[in-house]
C-alpha cells in the first residue's frame, strides 16, 4: 500500500498510507448502522428519539442536527486528540459539542422557525446525548481525523436510520399520514378505522423500538450474554 | 502528563475560539430571527382571533394580517392615545400605556386580542386572548412563546388545551371581571353547570404551569378593564 511519493505526503506519513475507504474504515462507517447501532445495539440516545419520531419531518431535522454534530465534533476532537490536556478532556468534548449544537439551534431558528418550534429543548439536548459524548472518548480521541470522521458519520446515520423507522411507523400508524400527506383514504376512516393514539405518545416509541429491537437481534443472532 | 499553565492555556484557546464562533453565528443570524419571530406573533395575533391556519406561508401570513388586524395604544384608563403606535412601545418604559389589537372587516370590530404574559413554572410565557366584540366572551387564546417542560407544561400551546378556552366568558353577569381558571382535574366533575363557563380543564403533570396561567390571565385582563368597561357602556348607552 506505500504509494503516495509526493514531497508533502512523504513528510507527513511515516507509515505507509492507508487507502481512504479501506476495509477498515468501511467498517467503521458501516458497522455502526447494523450490527453496532448506538441505539438499538448499545440502546444510548433513545431519550431524543422518542421525544422526536411523532412525526417524520421533525425525526428528519433530528437526524440530519446528529449528523452534522457527531461527525463535526468527532473531526475536531480527533484534531486536537494529542493536544487536549487529559485532566480537562471531558470538559473540552462537551464544549465542543455544546458549540456545535447551540450553532444548530441558532441555525434551525433562523431558517426552519417552525420545526425548530416543535423540537423545542430537544435540540438544545444533543448535547447531552450519549453517542456524542460516547463516540468522542471512544473513538475520535484515540483515531485520526477521517477514520473519526467515518465512525461520527456511521453512527450518527445508524441513530437516523432508527429515528426515521420509528417517525414513519408512528406517523402512520398515530396521524395516517406520512410526511404530513395522508395515506389512509378518507373511505377507510368512514368505514370506522381510527388512528391509533397510543402511536402519538411516548409508549408507542418503545414498542416500536422494541419490535426494531427485536427484529434486529434476531436477524443478527447477538445477543447478551449472562 | 501537561503542565497546569498549559491545561490553563488551552482551556483559554478553546473557549475563546468556542465563543467567537458563536458570538459570529448569532450576528449573522439575528436578523433572520427576529424576522421569524415577528411572523409566529403575528401568526399567533391571527390565530387567537380565529383567523388562518398552521400550515400558512409567509406571504398568506402578512397578507391576512394586513387585511384583518388593527392596532392602538390605550392608556390606563381605557382611552385611545393617538400619537403612539404599538410599534413604537416599549414595555420596559412605557409603563401606563398598553397595546391593543383587534380584528376588522368592512368597518366592523369582530374581535379585540390582548397580549397576556407572565410566569408559568420555569419560564415567562407569552400569548394572546381573543375576545369577542362582547368582550366577554374568549374567542380564543394561544401561546407562542415559553419553556416549559414538553409533554407536560408545554402542552399549553396545544390545540386541545386552548380549544377550551373558545366560548368561556371573563366577566358575571354584573360585570365583574372572573377571569378563566385552569382547575386540576376536569370541570364536568368540579365545577356546578352554572360557574362552567369561568374555568377550563387542567392539564395533569403541569399544576404549577397553569397556576402561572390563572394568575397572569387574570392580572392581565383586570389591567385591561377599564377599556372593557368603557367600550361595554359605549354599547349599551347606544
Amino acid at each position: 500500500m506505500a504509494e503516495g511519493n509526493t514531497a508533502a505526503e512523504t513528510k507527513v506519513q511515516t507509515k505507509p498510507k492507508e487507502k481512504l475507504f479501506s476495509k477498515k474504515n468501511k467498517r467503521t462507517l458501516s458497522d455502526p448502522l447494523s450490527d453496532n447501532n448506538p441505539i438499538t445495539l448499545q440502546v444510548l440516545g433513545i431519550c431524543s428519539a422518542l421525544a422526536v419520531t411523532v412525526q417524520v419531518p421533525t425525526a428528519l431535522v433530528m437526524s440530519g442536527a446528529v449528523v452534522f454534530v457527531l461527525t463535526i465534533s468527532n473531526v475536531a476532537i480527533s484534531l486536537m486528540r494529542n493536544k487536549i490536556p487529559s485532566k480537562i478532556r471531558i470538559i473540552v468534548e462537551l464544549a465542543v459539542v455544546a458549540t456545535l449544537v447551540i450553532l444548530v439551534d441558532q441555525v434551525l431558528k433562523a431558517f426552519l422557525f417552525d420545526i425548530s418550534k416543535k423540537l423545542s429543548v430537544f435540540v438544545g439536548l444533543i448535547i447531552t446525548n450519549c453517542i456524542i459524548l460516547g463516540r468522542a472518548e471512544a473513538f475520535a480521541l484515540q483515531n485520526k481525523p477521517w477514520p473519526s470522521f467515518l465512525d461520527g458519520l456511521g453512527n450518527a446515520l445508524g441513530y437516523a436510520i432508527i429515528l426515521l423507522v420509528v417517525a414513519t411507523g408512528r406517523e402512520i400508524l398515530g396521524s395516517g399520514s406520512f410526511f404530513g400527506f395522508q395515506l389512509i383514504p378518507d373511505s377507510l376512516y368512514a368505514a370506522g378505522y381510527e388512528n391509533m393514539g397510543l402511536m402519538v405518545l411516548s409508549p408507542g416509541a418503545f414498542i416500536l423500538l422494541g419490535l426494531i429491537i427485536w427484529g434486529q437481534r434476531m436477524i443478527s443472532q447477538k445477543f447478551e450474554e449472562n | 502528563m501537561h503542565k497546569n499553565s498549559y491545561v490553563f492555556f488551552f482551556a483559554a484557546v478553546v473557549t475563546i475560539s468556542c465563543s467567537i464562533l458563536l458570538a459570529a453565528a448569532a450576528n449573522l443570524l439575528r436578523d433572520r430571527q427576529q424576522e421569524n419571530i415577528a411572523l409566529d406573533i403575528r401568526k399567533n395575533i391571527l390565530a387567537s382571533a380565529e383567523l388562518g391556519s398552521e400550515e400558512m406561508t409567509r406571504q398568506e401570513v402578512l397578507g391576512l394580517y394586513d387585511k384583518y388586524i388593527r392596532s392602538k395604544v390605550i392608556n390606563l384608563e381605557g382611552e385611545e392615545v393617538s400619537d403612539k403606535t404599538v410599534e413604537q412601545l416599549d414595555p420596559r418604559k412605557d409603563l401606563n400605556l398598553l397595546p391593543l389589537y383587534y380584528a376588522e372587516e368592512d368597518g366592523e370590530i369582530m374581535a379585540y386580542i390582548l397580549p397576556i404574559s407572565g410566569k408559568g413554572l420555569w419560564s415567562t410565557i407569552y400569548g394572546y386572548i381573543a375576545l369577542e366584540k362582547d368582550l366577554n366572551t374568549v374567542m380564543g387564546i394561544t401561546f407562542y412563546q415559553h419553556g416549559e417542560t414538553p409533554g407536560l407544561g408545554a402542552e399549553i400551546d396545544k390545540e386541545w388545551f386552548t380549544s377550551n378556552f373558545k366560548g368561556k366568558k371573563i366577566l358575571s353577569p354584573e360585570g365583574d371581571l372572573v377571569s378563566i381558571t385552569v382547575i386540576k382535574g376536569k370541570v364536568k366533575e368540579l365545577i356546578p353547570e352554572d360557574e362552567a363557563y369561568h374555568y377550563v380543564d387542567g392539564i395533569s403533570g403541569s399544576t404549577l404551569t397553569c397556576k402561572g396561567l390563572n394568575i397572569f390571565i387574570k392580572n392581565d385582563l383586570e389591567i385591561y378593564k377599564p377599556f372593557i368597561d368603557k367600550i361595554r357602556n359605549a354599547g349599551m348607552e347606544q
